[in-house]
């Protein structure tokens, strides 16, 4: 029996090793979740946190790096087939001009304020991410002024009920204007320090209640001064440009918006994608 | 205690013997190539979409998990999971460290933290679910006995020599994994950094304990936590082993009591009283990532303490049965 011998001493020999490993690791474990320690401010020397000036030589303005940022437009709500104008831009770009354009991200979240966006660009990944990108698709505001498509339900049955209305009082809209478009202006130029080249676009705002009587004159009026003191902001910057999508839906609401009646639909995207195209050209 | 060493090389060589570890040892081969491609084939996938930037990958998972938090359809619990997940990431973020980068060392993490509920468990009831209704089923049990050892003796060596193969199943799991993955991800990875310390309190992180780790201290700590659990699954195997007749019923009671566990986690949070079940308690890794706890007002001790009395519990009555019962066919 000489093999049951081998078997036993490397059994007990390698099994009592392996406890004892196990048990040191479970000691140190319980020790390490019981007093954490927050070690002294240790940076991670392996990584290069700036990467983004390699990224930018000329080989690389061939292709286009697209960064999408901003309120559920930006995201794409609306669009049954989720490509929203982000997607749909980058496919544009590509069948028109043959450049080959990437989305690098899509960091659009829905619902999403001008007070929303503001801490978000100090955020190290957002600012990585609108660091690496040629251009800057950027689209705010609308919830702002609308405050969130939930309301737009509620100004709908206000309209059958004139009285009970209160919540989208056309008063309102134009309220929370001026503190909006400061908050626009920091964001622009937040976004330019953030990235001194890209060329940034703007997309501008329409009124998604155009059909409803009593929201019809006052929205067109915030939305055109909206739009307005966004453009003074922009026409300050040579790599900056406003895309209008007013006209667009002024008239074509029930074809280019989506059921929610706030979020444009595909088509809608597919327009507004298309003017950007146009303006990046 | 002289003789009680001959008793458990007996034991052991007998393990060995009836290639009950070869077994496991070919499940492990077998299985974890096949997580392994599946790991390459949805990182390349990621790569594709990100270009390889990991930070990316990051940022869009931080936006994903934000967009979903102002859904009215997400269940207010998945919300808090997320918002916590979200807050980690931007620490990873914050301090340019990839929580998922691509190695051998970090595969073999994410591995390791996936099977201690059920494949750890399931490799140390193939050992103990049989070692002693084995004998029974043999009736090898009856010439055990009739020799001049006291039954505790027997049953002791038994134990230690489960215990001891638990230690090697967990070590072999980890070397097997790193190998194996390894070979398609990279050896390397030992020095990056893990996060650890994120104390959770209702839906926010507490950074303030955050501290770096190098991975192979987080492993090591990792398998501390596996082994413990290891060690509970393999106390509770052992009595149902002496309660059951045959092999097949014992496995099929610990397998259902595991499966129940991993359900329950999912949808036990409103019942707290669940908390005091072992199965729910398996997860001791997650206190190490800070991953939130199936239920309100579990931590670490806690945890712990559940899976000691039950271990400690389940090793009374199998001595107390054992000792006690009469052996017939």
């Amino acid at each position: 029996m000489n093999s049951s011998k081998w078997i036993w001493r490397v059994v007990s020999i390698v099994s009592v090793l392996a406890t004892v490993l196990l048990l040191a690791g479970f000691v140190y474990a319980i020790k390490d979740i019981q007093n954490p320690k927050a070690a002294a401010e240790q940076s991670s020397p392996s990584a290069t946190p700036q990467e983004s000036t390699g990224a930018k030589s000329p080989e690389a303005k061939k292709d286009l790096k697209i960064a999408v940022i901003g309120d559920s437009l930006a995201k794409g709500t609306g669009d049954n087939s989720g490509m929203g104008f982000a997607r749909r831009t980058v496919s544009e770009l590509a069948k028109d001009s043959g450049r080959k354009a990437t989305l690098l991200n899509n960091l659009g979240i829905n619902g999403l304020t001008t007070t929303g966006l503001l801490p978000k660009l100090e955020e190290k990944g957002t600012q990585y991410v609108l660091g690496q990108a040629d251009v800057i698709l950027l689209s705010i505001g609308g919830n702002d002024l609308f405050q969130g498509a939930d309301l737009a339900t509620k100004g709908i049955s206000g309209t059958s009920n004139p009285g009970t209305g209160t919540e989208l009082d056309p008063k309102d809209l134009l309220k929370g204007l001026p503190k909006a478009s400061t908050q626009l202006k920091a964001i622009l130029e937040r976004i330019r320090a953030i990235n001194p080249e890209a060329w940034i676009v703007y997309v501008g705002l329409y009124n998604p209640f155009g059909d409803i009587e009593e929201l019809k004159i006052p929205g067109n009026q915030a939305v055109a001064s909206w739009n307005q003191s966004a453009l003074q902001t922009i026409n300050k910057y040579s790599s900056m440009s406003l895309v209008p999508t007013f006209d667009l839906f002024q008239h074509n609401l029930d074809k280019y918006l989506s059921s929610d009646h706030f979020h444009p639909n595909g088509d809608g995207y597919q327009q507004i994608a298309e003017r950007i195209v146009q303006g990046i050209r | 205690m002289i003789n009680l060493l001959p008793l458990i090389k007996n034991e052991t060589i007998k393990i060995i013997k009836k290639k009950r570890f070869y077994v496991i040892l070919l499940i492990l081969l077998v299985l974890v190539p096949i997580f392994t491609y599946a790991q390459m084939r949805s990182a390349e996938r990621t790569r594709e979409k990100f270009h390889g930037d990991w930070r990316l990958e990051v940022q869009q998972q931080i936006t994903d998990n934000e967009n979903s938090l102002g859904s009215d359809r997400v269940p207010d619990e998945w919300k808090k999971y997320r918002k916590i997940f979200v807050q980690q990431l931007q620490y990873y973020l914050d301090h340019d460290v990839n929580p998922n980068e691509p190695n051998g060392v970090t595969f073999t993490r994410e591995f390791m933290a996936n099977s201690i509920t059920l494949f750890i468990p399931l490799l140390i009831m193939a050992i103990a679910s049989d070692i002693v209704s084995g004998e029974r089923t043999s009736g090898t049990i009856k010439m055990l006995l009739t020799r001049p050892v006291k039954r505790w003796k027997v049953l002791l060596s038994k134990l230690v020599t489960l215990f001891m193969f638990s230690s090697l199943i967990v070590v072999s799991a980890f070397i097997i994994t790193y190998v194996v993955s390894g070979a398609v991800f990279g050896y390397k990875g030992f020095d990056m950094p893990v996060f650890t310390g994120f104390q959770i309190t209702g839906s926010d992180v507490d950074l303030s304990a955050v501290h770096a780790v190098p991975q192979w201290k987080y492993l090591l700590m990792q398998g501390g936590l596996i082994w413990f659990v290891s060690l509970t699954i393999a106390s509770l195997a052992f009595m149902v082993s002496v309660l059951v007749r045959s092999t097949a019923a014992s496995i099929v009671v610990m397998m259902a009591a595991l499966i129940a566990g991993t359900i329950l986690t999912n949808m036990a949070s409103a019942w707290s009283s669940a908390k005091y079940l072992f199965m729910v308690n398996l997860e001791l890794t997650d206190y190490l990532s800070g991953t939130p706890a199936p239920i309100e007002g579990m931590n670490l001790s806690f945890s712990l303490a559940v899976l000691s009395v039950w271990a400690v519990a389940a090793l009374i009555i199998s001595f107390l049965v054992f000792t006690k019962r009469d052996i017939l066919n």
